[in-house]
């Protein structure tokens, strides 16, 4: 298998084959279809808000959703579905109202278009309740459990699905929906959590402002946009000097690791892209030399971290001035 | 009748009725019984008790015994115990626990266990059919093996209660049962046991003074009240004379405590506690006579009399003397290695006096004979989970916090503090001898803990002198309390503590800490209230004289919330007019044993109380106008007048949408109270009114006068922030989110804004200070956070810290493009090509 940088254009979640972490990474990532004919698929799915706050806010979740994805990473529009209690609020942006005929023909729609090695995220948010599979969120009309998605996501069986459920009591969506090449998102570690929950829009914020993207490559994987939602809950209880009642779980960190949101467009031009392949390649060295650093004299660690970073960073204004993008 | 003289009918005729028909059989039928006379004691008739006993001759020996005993005549309670026990007399079981209990206050500790052992041996073979009293004997006899095994009050607790299962008009029994559990200090417990005395016998003086002891532990402020109601029922109550002695000595009332104490010892001689309080009168008075006799009088009683330097101890921490109570608490562990109490008292000190090892280990000794002491726990539970924290030693400070306080409080309260050494130091001719310790708590329980044993304390922080702690800002809602003018109060109290060798009194302590915080900061420290300046037009307030009790003995609730403001009033009077000099006088005055006349008379050459007409003059001057305003309503600080009533009409405009005639009222509540500022009051209504009418410079023109004054106006900075920011008054906006982190420092975003005004400005060491800030609030995205520190670093002129934070940000994400230009930007040579 060829583990070059992909060269997938345009991709908006993709799957990440890294030299660095090529092997731990594998296992996981090896199955995806090649990236340039992998395609992602988001659908949105907001709830009842109840109250006039909490309709403007799962409407204003959907909405940051699907601008995040046709803007920033170039979802096509098609692939864009988005629900919500009243899609009267946004016409060119909400496809439909949010009851359970609805989602469960969305899905089937979604099944009809997608690829084998395709990305499918779905984005549940509003007020939850009950238990293990009659779980559910609080739509218009019948509620779905989280049994009926677990039925509408197993044909599924070829595709990466990134499931996220924001909604309050969301935690037991683990259990029901846990399978293979899937990573379940809950903002809730059980059903028990009932309050409102934050992690939604900290997950949005994250996805939108790049803050989420922890290593700042450019890219955010699911493991990163979970890990910041996760980390500013947390801050903005302790900020707000409130018990923190969301813990935020996740389901296979290995896998949302592999999985990004955005991509980099592979240049096309011969020079960008061996100018790319030399920064990876020193990339690669500073990786192997954190691994040394515990053996090392600080000194001499710090001399050549500097000389490899100051390589880098000279590599990527290369590859900027010869009209790339590092 | 008195409804006393009623009670003690009733208690005769039905202790009487009871006590003769089933237990004793037809010998009592036509005596008096071993009840009746109990209760002639305990109405306080104890030499009628006396001669009744007596004269029913040697089958009340055990009942003769007891009453010798309440009487203090411990050799003639020896023999007519002996003589119970000798011809076995009724009771005798009563007549050898207390025999025990005689020897244990001797100090014959050996003889008294081996007695009650035999007796709870005995109560073990066979106790089921022992008479109701004799339940009670073994209970006691418990109690007395419960010094050396604390495990042993469960037994006693079941011995108390099998009496009272029995018979339910033996009220000795409940009444020692609560006092038991509340010796283990399950008040709530112990409450409910002796209101099931009282709702037999409603003014039973030992429930009473009982009830008295659940009210201290709870911290209401009923408690002498409850004593002396006790002692109504029972004027030879020893207990509640000691009692009444000590609340006196904690009020620093030692005319009072000393006739308490003294009163007494004339009902019993022998009662240790009562020599010891009147030997701790005598310390803190300088009277060095009485002390020695009274030592004296408790070596006669005891020959390792514990307890009393353990009173002594206790009294001097009360006083905030720690170090003297640490001193008294090390003799009493010497007298007596395994009292708990001595040991607890010199643990709980010297962990105040920052000697934590030996005050842990102290406590680690006191725990393992009781392991039922919830202060001790709570302390080494507490002790535990501070191994944890993070020691940033620095200069004069020793600061202990928890590791996620750590960097927010090194740069921010570090520099503070060292601001106000230097600002205190010569204001009060005194230096710390060593670096002061200041322990940060993230929860205010465990501030409590730390402070007093327990959980439930109000205070924000605390001052052993050189040790100090507070809560940290993350313990309260934000915006609830001024994390920096609580530091500043404390470390105040460093000051005047250590100038006056711990002698000043409380008020004035108060009053300068209070003080301090205005001089620190315009808008930090107390202000003047509406309700405050109601409750001084309506005498509810303290004169200086006797402005302590304000603090110690406060007649309502927000009366010590008062004293504080007033106690600064006084200062800030006192500084006006006998000069800045009159506070390290009066330190020094106090520091040489003066009490307050004294003091006054030397530093101000004044007596004191002309220090209250000045007082009183001072005040009328300073508020004439808001007094002419105000009336008192008809509690403590209720306030009515004509402020109030431009205010509800302000509200009702308001409320009717009525913006101009709102605006109108609220300016003329303003003006009658020129310079109070009320939270929530006339000029954030006017801030509001004006923003409606998007007049910006009104609205700023209000929230200056909230902010200026305000010390935790959380809104109101956080709105003159964006008003500022919004017209571009950098300094303005600076200046307000500089107060604002004083009450809520863990928001980013705030630094943030901070930061970036700082760097407009080119104030670069704040800038770079924000930025570290913004990394000690855990940013949502670190790496851009150490970022900006790093260019903050660049622009102040430190490349090298620069180059050090941007290649720590690169190694863990080499391919942060910002981070790689800067890189190259720092080892561009100063004006080489970019």
């Amino acid at each position: 298998m060829d583990l070059a940088p992909l060269a997938g254009v345009g991709l908006m979640f993709h799957t990440m084959f890294r030299r660095a972490a090529a092997v731990a990474l594998l296992s996981a990532a090896g199955a995806f279809a090649p990236a340039d004919a992998q395609q992602q698929h988001l659908l949105v799915i907001t709830g009842l808000g109840g109250e006039p706050a909490y309709r403007t806010a799962f409407a204003d979740v959907a909405r940051r959703l699907h601008d995040v994805a046709t803007t920033k990473w170039n979802v096509p529009a098609a692939n864009v579905t988005v629900l919500t209690e009243d899609a009267t609020r946004d016409p060119a942006r909400f496809d439909g109202r949010s009851t359970r005929e609805a989602v469960g023909e969305a899905f089937l729609a979604m099944s009809r278009r997608v690829k084998a090695g395709d990305v499918i995220i779905v984005f549940l948010h509003g007020h939850g309740s009950g238990q293990a599979g009659e779980s559910r969120v609080n739509l218009p009309g019948p509620d779905p459990t989280a049994a009926d998605f677990g039925t509408w996501l197993s044909g599924f069986t070829q595709q990466t699905v990134i499931f996220v459920n924001a909604a309050s009591a969301s935690g037991d969506f683990q259990r029901v929906l846990a399978g293979p090449r899937r990573v379940v998102l809950t903002s809730t570690k059980s059903a028990v959590e009932r309050n409102d929950t934050r992690f939604a829009g900290h997950f949005v914020k994250g996805l939108e402002s790049l803050e989420a993207d922890a290593n700042k490559d450019g890219r955010v994987t699911v493991l990163e946009a979970f890990d910041y939602a996760r980390r500013a809950v947390e801050r903005e209880y302790e900020t707000d000097s409130r018990m923190l009642t969301e813990h935020a779980v996740l389901s296979d960190s290995t896998l949302a690791a592999t999985v990004a949101f955005g991509g980099r467009a592979a240049s096309s031009d011969p020079r960008v892209a061996a100018l790319v392949a030399e920064r990876q390649a020193l990339e690669e060295q500073v990786a192997a030399l954190r691994a040394k650093k515990a053996i090392m004299a600080d000194a001499a660690y710090e001399a050549e971290l500097e000389r490899l970073l100051v390589a880098i960073a000279e590599k990527s204004q290369a590859i900027r001035a010869a009209g790339g993008t590092p | 009748m008195t409804r006393t003289r009623r009670f003690r009918q009733r208690s005769w005729r039905a202790l009487g009725i009871v006590a003769c028909a089933p237990l004793l059989g037809a010998w009592c039928m036509d005596q008096p019984d071993r009840r009746a006379i109990l209760a002639l004691a305990e109405s306080g008739r104890l030499e009628d008790a006396e001669t009744a006993a007596r004269t029913a001759g040697p089958t009340f020996a055990a009942t003769l015994g007891d009453v010798l005993v309440l009487r203090g005549r411990l050799t003639s309670a020896d023999s007519a115990y002996d003589a119970a026990i000798t011809q076995r007399a009724p009771y005798a079981r009563l007549a050898e626990v207390g025999r025990a209990e005689i020897d244990a206050r001797r100090g014959a500790l050996a003889e008294a266990l081996a007695r009650a052992e035999r007796l709870t041996a005995a109560y073990e073979r066979d106790g089921r059919a022992w008479l109701p009293e004799e339940h009670v004997a073994a209970g006691r006899a418990y109690v007395l093996r419960g010094r050396r095994d604390a495990r042993l009050a469960r037994q006693a607790l079941a011995a108390f209660d099998a009496a009272w299962a029995a018979d339910n008009t033996l009220l000795e029994a409940r009444v020692r049962a609560a006092d038991l559990l509340l010796d283990k200090y399950n008040a709530a417990d112990a409450r409910g046991s002796y209101e099931d005395v009282l709702a037999v016998a409603a003014e039973h003086p030992a429930a009473t003074l009982g009830m008295a002891r659940v009210q201290e532990f709870d911290g209401r402020g009923e408690t002498m009240a409850m004593v002396r109601k006790a002692l109504a029922g029972n004027p030879a109550l020893t207990p509640a004379h000691v009692m009444l002695a000590r609340l006196h000595l904690e009020a620093e009332a030692y005319d009072s405590a000393r006739v308490a104490a003294d009163r007494a010892l004339a009902v019993d001689s022998t009662a240790v506690e009562a020599w010891a309080l009147r030997a701790a009168v005598a310390w803190f008075t300088g009277d060095s006579t009485v002390f020695a006799a009274s030592r004296t009088a408790a070596e006669a009683l005891h020959p390792r009399p514990s307890d009393f330097y353990a009173t002594l101890a206790e009294s001097a921490v009360r006083h905030r003397r720690y170090v003297d109570g640490v001193r008294f608490a090390t003799t009493a562990v010497t007298l007596d290695s395994a009292s708990v109490r001595a040991l607890g008292v010199l643990g709980t000190n010297q962990l105040r006096t920052g000697a934590m090892t030996e005050g842990r280990a102290t406590l680690d000794r006191a725990f393992a004979i009781d392991p039922y002491n919830v202060w001790h726990k709570n302390t080494l539970d507490l002790l535990d989970q501070m191994d944890g924290f993070t020691t940033i030693a620095r200069g004069r400070f020793q600061l202990v916090v928890s590791p996620e306080d750590a960097a927010l409080m090194e740069l921010y309260l570090l520099p503070l503090l060292e601001e106000a050494f230097d600002s205190l130091a010569p204001r009060y001719a005194w230096r710390p001898e060593r670096a002061v310790r200041f322990e940060i708590f993230r929860r205010h329980a465990d501030f409590s803990v730390r402070s007093v044993g327990l959980t439930g304390l109000g205070a924000l922080g605390v001052s052993f002198g050189d040790v100090l702690a507070m809560d940290a800002p993350s313990a309260r809602e934000p915006g609830s309390f001024n994390w920096g003018s609580t530091a500043w109060h404390e470390l105040a109290h460093t000051f005047t503590l250590g100038a006056s060798a711990n002698h000043v009194p409380r008020w004035l302590s108060e009053g300068l800490s209070v003080l301090e915080e205005r001089r620190a900061r315009g808008s930090w420290g107390a202000t003047a209230t509406p309700d405050f300046l109601a409750a001084y037009k309506a005498g509810q307030l303290r004169p200086v004289s006797s402005l302590n009790d304000g603090f110690v003995r406060p007649r309502y609730p927000a009366e010590v919330q008062y004293s504080y403001y007033l106690a600064s009033l006084v200062s800030e009077m006192l500084e006006a007019e006998f000069g800045a000099a009159v506070f390290p006088a009066l330190l020094t005055a106090y520091r040489s044993g003066l009490d307050s006349p004294e003091a006054f008379a030397r530093a101000t050459r004044l007596p004191i109380d002309s220090i209250d007409t000045r007082f009183q003059r001072y005040m009328q001057t300073r508020f004439a106008k808001p007094l002419a305003a105000i009336e008192a309503g008809e509690g403590p600080g209720d306030v009515k007048g004509p402020f109030v009533d431009a205010m509800r009409e302000g509200a009702g405009h308001l409320e009717a949408k009525r913006a101009d005639a709102a605006r109108a009222a609220f300016e003329k509540a303003q003006a009658l109270l020129p310079g109070i500022e009320p939270v929530n009051g006339a000029s954030w209504q006017l801030a509001r009114l004006a923003l409606e009418r998007a007049d910006t410079a009104a609205a700023l023109a209000q929230l200056a006068r909230i902010t200026r004054v305000h010390e935790t106006a959380l809104a109101p900075n956080l709105l003159e922030a964006d008003l500022l920011e919004a017209r571009g008054d950098d300094a303005g906006l600076m200046a307000a989110l500089e107060r604002v982190i004083w009450s809520s420092p863990y928001d980013a975003a705030v630094h943030v804004r901070l930061a970036e005004a700082a760097t407009r400005l080119g104030q670069h060491a704040i800038a770079v200070r924000e930025r570290r800030a913004v990394l000690a609030t855990g940013p949502a995205d670190p790496l851009e956070a150490r970022y900006q520190l790093a260019r903050a670093l660049a622009a102040a002129g430190d490349a090298g810290a620069a180059r050090r934070e941007v290649l720590g940000i690169l190694e863990s994400a080499p391919g942060f493009e910002k981070a790689q230009a800067l890189l190259l930007e720092l080892r561009r040579p100063p004006g080489g090509p970019r």
